[in-house]
């Protein structure tokens, strides 16, 4: 059975446009689990089951792991840490915002993704031409989501959304080593997410008396 | 031995020492690399050197080059601590991935492992720097450092490039690549985000990016075109050449008029710069001796200039500044000369920008060499240890400097 290439292409666009837009002290799972959900259709036409497989994997270990690291945050012993989702410096105040100015990425990502997937064959055992697209455009977004960061959460936000884009782009490529090496590249995901977890779970531990009072 | 396991024990060391070691006790963090530099020795060696442009095939050894870049980067990053006025207990850490990291890389074939590794010590590093000293300058390291290891691991379901030679891909690969090694080294835009943080941290917290992470790249990088690039070669090696000598002019102008406390990251990135664009502008030539050259002059060197003014060692660091300035027979002079050699090779506008670099760098030195900091004396013979180990690195630069492809030669093997 043939597969609409649009229709993953928009599953994968809408996937990537929520991850470029989510804030706040979940972000990064929200992301990853958005962009799990855009590029599953893909990961399922090119590496069946276990594709999908790898990828729900990675979407299901991203929100455990956000989670677990939250916690562990909390119980460790220390008096407080850094606040991912507190901006690492005050900008001027403009008429456009963090997020108008990633809309605006979001959009500028189209026409670069749209080159890459037609221009640049991907694959080891036969080249594949024009289905690059929602890859190519989660990578884009996630590189667009670093260069225009305001805070670590931003920083660990991108960094998941290329880590699941360029495990796709694994899938796609085919051959004996396509499984690893997805695997390999999504997992930077869950990790970002357990890091993103760790420190929110470091700074919103509440400060016992006493160490407060010896530091 | 397998690199791997001593990749693992760079981790377990680093975090062992920063979980146990208290503040008295600081300095003992030195070990590390110390075990670190003793271990990446007892590795089995390959004879190949490990190119990532492969396919997924793990790591695949450690050749002399490797070998040497690794154990120097060890022993210069152990000398950078023990030579510190204070040690932060949690620096252990950092350098512990960061070491296990360039292990990884420096041994890898596999495009995906070598930007992993590359993204977990830039990451470290990052969360580091912006827990220090939360600001634009950290932040632009995070920005821009992991926007080039997420071109690295971009660029790897594109790689090998056996039977995609013409067209945009190898063109793509290139683009990602250069972008890459170019955010890495800082060397984009004109010394990019790095002189930020050389200016807002102390000089302990960046020297793992410096002394263990930076020659690593740049050897990493050398490495590159020599793979199967086809038409991308000229991409990579092109872009290279105009950021790195853009950077390097740039480095040296202020390195000779910015502040003192900035003047040694911004000659070292100066020189970082020169060396990219003579090793990619230039391959086939003696710039690759030449940058050898100026890495085992700064690995020296460092310990002593990673240090803050005030803290002692006045007339050690002058030496060590003399060693710098680019007069024979300083190794910073041999190590200029190969890659000025290289570059007029290519183009005469090449050769202007990079005479424009090394007479800045120059001017730098001087300036630094007139300095008059006010030192305390030091008290005791415990005082005087520091001033003593600098005096020996000195007396190594300068051995550098009288036989300078001998010492390269035992350290790479080439």
């Amino acid at each position: 059975m043939g597969v609409s290439a649009p229709l993953l292409s928009a599953a994968g666009v809408i996937g990537a446009a929520v991850a470029m837009m989510a804030d706040g002290r979940r972000a990064v799972a929200i992301a990853v689990v958005f962009l799990a959900a855009g590029l599953a259709p893909t990961a399922a036409t090119f590496g069946g089951a276990p594709g999908v497989a790898v990828i729900g994997a990675c979407a299901i270990a991203a929100v455990v792991l956000a989670w677990a690291g939250w916690l562990g945050g909390r119980v460790l012993p220390w008096l407080s840490g850094l606040d991912p989702t507190i901006p690492a410096f005050a900008p001027s105040d403009r008429l456009f915002g963090p997020r108008s100015a990633r809309a605006f990425g979001a959009a500028v990502a189209i026409p670069v993704a749209s080159w890459v997937s037609f221009n640049v064959p991907v694959g080891q055992v036969t080249a594949v031409e024009g289905l690059l697209f929602p890859m190519a455009y989660a990578w884009t977004c996630g590189v667009i989501r670093l260069l225009v960061a305001r805070t670590v959460e931003d920083l660990l936000v991108g960094v998941g959304m290329v880590g699941i884009a360029i495990g796709a782009a694994w899938l796609l490529r085919g051959g004996g080593d396509s499984f690893p090496g997805a695997v390999l590249a999504c997992a930077v995901a869950p990790l970002a997410a357990f890091l993103g977890g760790w420190l929110h779970g470091r700074s919103s531990r509440r400060a016992s008396p006493l160490v407060e009072a010896e530091a | 031995m397998n690199p791997a396991f001593v990749a693992g024990a760079w981790l377990v060391l680093g975090l062992v020492a920063s979980t146990t070691l208290r503040r008295r006790t600081a300095r003992l963090a030195a070990v590390v690399p110390l075990v670190g530099a003793g271990l990446t020795l007892l590795t089995a060696r390959s004879p190949t050197a490990a190119v990532p442009l492969g396919g997924l095939n793990w790591i695949t050894g450690l050749d002399r080059a490797g070998q040497g870049i690794l154990v120097a980067t060890g022993l210069s990053m152990a000398l950078v601590m023990l030579l510190q006025p204070s040690v932060d207990v949690s620096v252990g850490r950092t350098v512990g991935v960061v070491g296990a990291a360039a292990t990884i890389a420096m041994a890898s074939s596999d495009p995906l492992l070598t930007a992993l590794a590359l993204t977990t010590a830039i990451a470290t590093l990052v969360l580091r720097w912006i827990g220090q000293s939360p600001g634009r300058a950290t932040l632009a390291a995070g920005r821009v450092a992991g926007t080039g290891t997420m071109a690295l691991v971009a660029a790897s379901p594109l790689l090998p490039l056996s039977g995609f030679t013409t067209g945009d891909r190898p063109i793509v690969v290139a683009a990602l690549l250069a972008t890459g090694v170019a955010a890495l080294l800082a060397v984009y835009p004109l010394g990019g985000w790095a002189a930020g943080i050389i200016g807002s941290l102390k000089p302990l917290d960046v020297a793992p990016w410096i002394v263990l992470l930076v020659p690593v790249v740049l050897i990493i990088a050398e490495r590159i075109p020599g793979g199967v690039l086809g038409d991308g070669s000229p991409v990579f090696e092109h872009v290279l050449l105009v950021v790195g000598l853009g950077s390097a002019v740039w480095g040296g102008i202020w390195a000779a008029r910015g502040p003192a406390a900035m003047r040694y990251g911004r000659l070292f990135m100066a020189d970082i710069a020169l060396c990219v664009a003579a090793v990619e502008g230039a391959s086939a030539s003696p710039a690759m001796t030449g940058a050898l050259i100026i890495l085992v002059t700064h690995l020296t060197i460092a310990p002593i200039l990673l240090r803050s003014e005030g803290a002692g060692l006045l007339w050690p660091r002058r030496v060590a500044w003399a060693l710098l300035s680019g007069v024979p027979p300083s190794p910073a002079f041999w190590g200029r000369l190969l890659l000025l050699e290289a570059l007029a090779a290519g183009n005469v506008g090449s050769t202007i920008a990079a005479v424009i670099a090394m007479v800045s760098i120059f001017i730098a030195t001087v300036m630094a060499c007139s300095s008059r900091a006010l030192v305390l004396p030091a008290g005791g013979w415990r005082g005087r240890l520091p001033e003593l180990a600098a005096w020996l690195l000195l007396a190594v630069g300068i051995a550098i400097g009288l036989a300078p492809q001998s010492l390269t030669r035992f350290v790479f093997g080439s």
